[in-house]
């Protein structure tokens, strides 16, 4: 009877991945290219000598936000990832498919591009995140809309009105990259590889809650998601409200990751990867998948984010390279070795 | 305290598949939809488990189906539906835990283990769902639907199963365990609805039987009212030849029969 | 499918990644330099000597800023440097901390420097903040495509660095070098010659420069026009449009290696084929960071480009 109590065994895996989660957070606040070790942090502690200015900026300006905007980041990826191929029944879904990703894409494109000379159009550092946030939304939404019927959605006219819109934005970004300059193009560039180098106080302020908020609706769908599991009709015979829960989760998704891309470009891979690795390792229930799964991703993106600062110091990768290079061959051997339950 | 569906239309884009259908079921028997391919007898079933818009009314137990929520509907109700997929890796144990909890025997975690002891497939709870066979996983689905309203009878109203083909892939010992099965519930007091291909096997356990061709009725009544040359012939746009069996008289067909 | 709107191969090196080649005359004038401005700063170098301690560790970002820098010979402060800066090649030898526009706050900080000189566009701006908050000036150096712009470059790095004396005398003989350079330029006889940069010609699609560009701006020094207008930036151009502009000469940056479009292969192109610059098999290539890198030695690439233009 070991593996009809996976429920059981997924739920204590809770603290074990918090625990992972806390100590490479640890770790992370412990590496960096100037050489700040967590001994010197706890200096002033243990009665030392008390931290000096740049010492000061190290781990309160540099490390400690994006310490926590790769954990509210990795978290968002991946507990989304985990709802959408709930909702979609398909363990190779990503955000992708709901058009988040192409709408923050064109957010952020719009105002690196048109920033500050077209009308209505803002410039400065914080309107990329917002575009991108709105981006995603506006997308998503649209998308949504489009393939609902009364009161009805079609997920399957939502993947496929996906297709459309994503090449659709693709042709727009593409004009916008037309007509970008060098400087913009670079910019462009290095947005879309995603990192979390911007990472600030006030980003982290607007973006934490709603994260917070979107990572617990997601939780709060796992019993809903494991009945679509068997359809939409038997979900809603075993008493789901199915359009609702179908709302939800998309509001979860557009929220989650529409803030993670805005806050840090594109981040491709840990949204699969994370909830499909613990479904072969604990098992498909989604009432402990989707919280281990944003535990998980958290940590997988903090010890990412690890290796793309230190690998190259004093430069440093895009953390969406770091991602790619751990994320494609995990996702080829997904596709090699579970291609038979894909089709469902 | 019955089902009583009345004057049922469904339209599949421009194409009227039901004209005005009427199906009543009490509670403590077991009806049998019964048509030709394309009658619209699994269309009906869906109309009445509301999986389809149609126009007309459906009450359930006296409610109107509309007006309940969804876990209201579950609680008195449990569907199986013709085909069924499973999109994750999910345990035998899993799927039917998932019936289980949306019924009022939640906290009974034994009846897990009781209900694949039913469809026999005692032993199964801890395997791959996608691992069994096609009759199998039918199997484990109708013990998902059967955890669901476990007892027949519950706080004084009865439940309901509607079980579209339910033997559609079982062999034959498995067929008569699965309508004896059908046969039990509605002897316990609940109530069965199912849509059925096999007329012989549907005239051994069902109480009532409901005959559709082109999206209309034919025919209500007994298995033995309903079975008759005429009705069935109409019906299958065949010369049909029913028989009795010798003993308790429940009409039979066999191919061999059909001529011309 | 999550990306779909990111093109992939965007030109990464642009104007400012050139090659390390071209040694010969731009080495020469580069010691040339740092040895009038040592001259005039006898007195101040001894001083600084003594303060040691209290020079201010440079970090340099951006290629011309990195050899005025070295035209000033103050490299001796610097500690680290950006990809960009390839020229001279000693300054190779510095720690790099990157693109100059994709800085990791915690890596510049890790070489420890008290002031930043930064080309325009260095960041991103959050970056820049919190090296602000870390007690590092950063000083950032406006771009242009003027000899203006140069002189007003030098001067801004000198006083960012304290060596105004150094920086007035490099900046008198740049701008007299410019002035030079460009008017031998325009001396030539006959029209201007049409000219046509390319970027990039990667699969026969030819990127090339339109107006508010580095290239236009050493194209117009040296005396020649360039052959394209009407668009900003560097743009993917029709091949109809460039052989209606019909340019006298082809300039490009010589990037060395196997990323160089050979001559034939270039005016085997529909585009090219019919143009003048085709006839006469005029292909010039030379070193992108001197080419288009609107510092210290300008003035050189005015004169080695108008020689190449008119024979002269």
């Amino acid at each position: 009877m070991l593996r009809a109590d996976r429920l059981g065994r997924a739920r204590a895996m809770h603290a074990v991945f918090a625990l992972l989660l806390v100590v490479v957070a640890v770790a992370s606040l412990g590496v960096g290219a100037t050489g700040l070790g967590l001994g010197d942090m706890l200096r002033p502690i243990a009665g030392g000598a008390p931290l000096s200015d740049i010492e000061r900026v190290v781990l309160f300006d540099i490390r400690l936000p994006r310490l926590l905007t790769g954990i509210i980041v990795g978290a968002a990826l991946a507990a989304s990832g985990a709802v959408l191929q709930g909702l979609f029944r398909n363990p190779l879904a990503d955000p992708g498919i709901i058009g988040v990703s192409a709408g923050a894409g064109l957010g952020a494109i719009v105002v690196i591009v048109l920033g500050g000379t077209v009308a209505f159009v803002p410039a400065g550092p914080f309107a990329v995140p917002m575009a991108a946030f709105l981006g995603a939304w506006g997308t998503t939404f649209g998308l949504y809309r489009v393939a609902t019927r009364g009161v009805r959605t079609s997920v399957a006219t939502m993947l496929l009105a996906g297709i459309a819109v994503a090449a659709l934005v693709g042709a727009i970004s593409g004009l916008l990259i037309f007509v970008a300059n060098d400087q913009q193009l670079r910019d462009l560039t290095f947005w879309g590889l995603g990192s979390l180098a911007g990472a600030s106080w006030i980003k982290l302020g607007a973006t934490v809650p709603v994260i917070l908020a979107a990572t617990t609706l997601a939780c709060t769908l796992g019993r809903a998601l494991n009945a679509l599991a068997l359809g939409e009709a038997t979900a809603a015979h075993v008493g789901f409200a199915v359009e609702r829960v179908k709302t939800l989760a998309i509001l979860s998704v557009a929220l989650g990751t529409g803030a993670a891309v805005a806050i840090s470009g594109g981040i491709g891979f840990v949204g699969i990867v994370v909830p499909h690795l613990l479904r072969l390792a604990t098992g498909p229930d989604h009432r402990a998948l989707i919280l281990n799964s944003a535990l998980c991703g958290a940590a997988l993106l903090v010890a990412a984010d690890v290796v793309a600062r230190v690998i190259v110091a004093p430069t440093e990768l895009p953390i969406g390279i770091v991602t790619a290079v751990i994320g494609a061959p995990v996702f080829l051997w997904i596709l090699l070795r579970q291609h038979r339950w894909v089709e469902g | 305290m019955s089902l009583e569906a009345r004057d049922i239309h469904v339209w599949l884009g421009s194409r009227e598949v039901l004209h005005g259908v009427d199906l009543s079921a009490a509670a403590g028997t077991l009806t049998c939809i019964v048509g030709p391919n394309g009658s619209g007898k699994t269309t009906l079933l869906r109309a009445v488990t509301g999986d389809v818009g149609y126009s007309g009314s459906v009450t359930l137990n006296g409610s109107d189906t509309r007006r309940l929520r969804p876990w209201q509907l579950a609680a008195i109700r449990a569907v199986l539906p013709q085909a069924a997929t499973l999109a994750f890796p999910f345990t035998v144990a899993e799927v039917v835990r998932i019936g289980l909890q949306a019924g009022q025997e939640g906290d009974h975690a034994e009846i897990v283990g009781a209900a694949l002891g039913r469809v026999g497939l005692a032993g199964y709870a801890a395997r791959a769902f996608h691992e069994l066979s096609g009759g199998e996983q039918q199997r484990v689905q109708l013990a998902r639907v059967l955890a669901q309203v476990w007892e027949p009878v519950a706080e004084g109203a009865p439940r309901w199963l509607f079980l579209d083909e339910p033997v559609s892939s079982l062999d034959v010992g498995h067929q008569i365990e699965v309508l004896q099965l059908a046969r039990d519930f509605a002897d316990a007091g609940g109530g069965v609805v199912a849509v059925m291909h096999d007329l012989n096997l549907s005239a051994m356990f069902c109480d009532r039987m409901t005959c559709l061709a082109k999206g209309a009725i034919v025919a209500t009544g007994t298995p033995a009212e309903v079975m008759s040359d005429t009705t069935l012939s109409r019906a299958y746009g065949c010369t049909v030849r029913v028989n009795r069996t010798p003993g308790n008289g429940v009409p039979f067909m066999l191919p061999q029969a059909i001529g011309g | 499918m999550s990306k779909q709107w990111f093109l992939g191969n965007l030109p990464f090196s642009l104007s400012r990644a050139g090659s390390r080649s071209a040694l010969g005359i731009s080495t020469l004038s580069t010691v040339m330099m740092s040895g009038l401005g040592a001259a005039f700063a006898w007195t101040i170098l001894s001083e600084s000597e003594a303060f040691a301690s209290a020079e201010p560790r440079v970090l340099s970002l951006g290629g011309a800023v990195t050899e005025i820098v070295y035209a000033l010979d103050e490299e001796d402060r610097l500690v680290a440097r950006d990809t960009t800066s390839s020229w001279p090649p000693e300054a190779t030898e510095l720690p790099d901390v990157g693109y100059l526009r994709a800085l990791s706050p915690e890596g510049v900080l890790s070489v420890g420097p008290d002031l930043i000189l930064a080309e325009e566009g260095a960041g991103p701006p959050e970056v820049v903040d919190i090296l602000r908050a870390a007690d590092v000036a950063f000083v950032s150096v406006p771009d242009g495509y003027t000899p203006e712009s140069v002189i007003a470059k030098i001067e801004l790095v000198g006083a960012a660095l304290g060596v105004e004396a150094k920086s007035e005398a490099l900046a008198a003989e740049t701008r007299a070098a410019l002035a030079d350079a460009t008017a031998q330029a325009l001396a030539h006889d006959g029209q201007a010659k049409r000219v046509l940069f390319v970027m990039s010609a990667q699969g026969g699609r030819i990127m090339a420069a339109g107006s508010g560009t580095a290239a236009e701006g050493i194209i117009t020094l040296a005396g020649g026009e360039n052959a394209l207008s009407g668009f900003e930036g560097y743009k993917p151009v029709s091949d109809e449009a460039i052989a209606a502009a019909a340019p006298d000469v082809v300039l490009m940056m010589d990037r060395g290696g196997d990323h160089s479009v050979t001559d034939a292969a270039l005016f085997a192109s529909p585009a090219l084929r019919t143009t003048p610059a085709a006839r006469q098999g005029r292909v010039l290539r030379m070193d992108g960071l001197k080419l288009l890198g609107f510092g210290p030695r300008t003035a050189e690439a005015v004169t080695e480009l108008s020689a190449a233009l008119y024979g002269n």
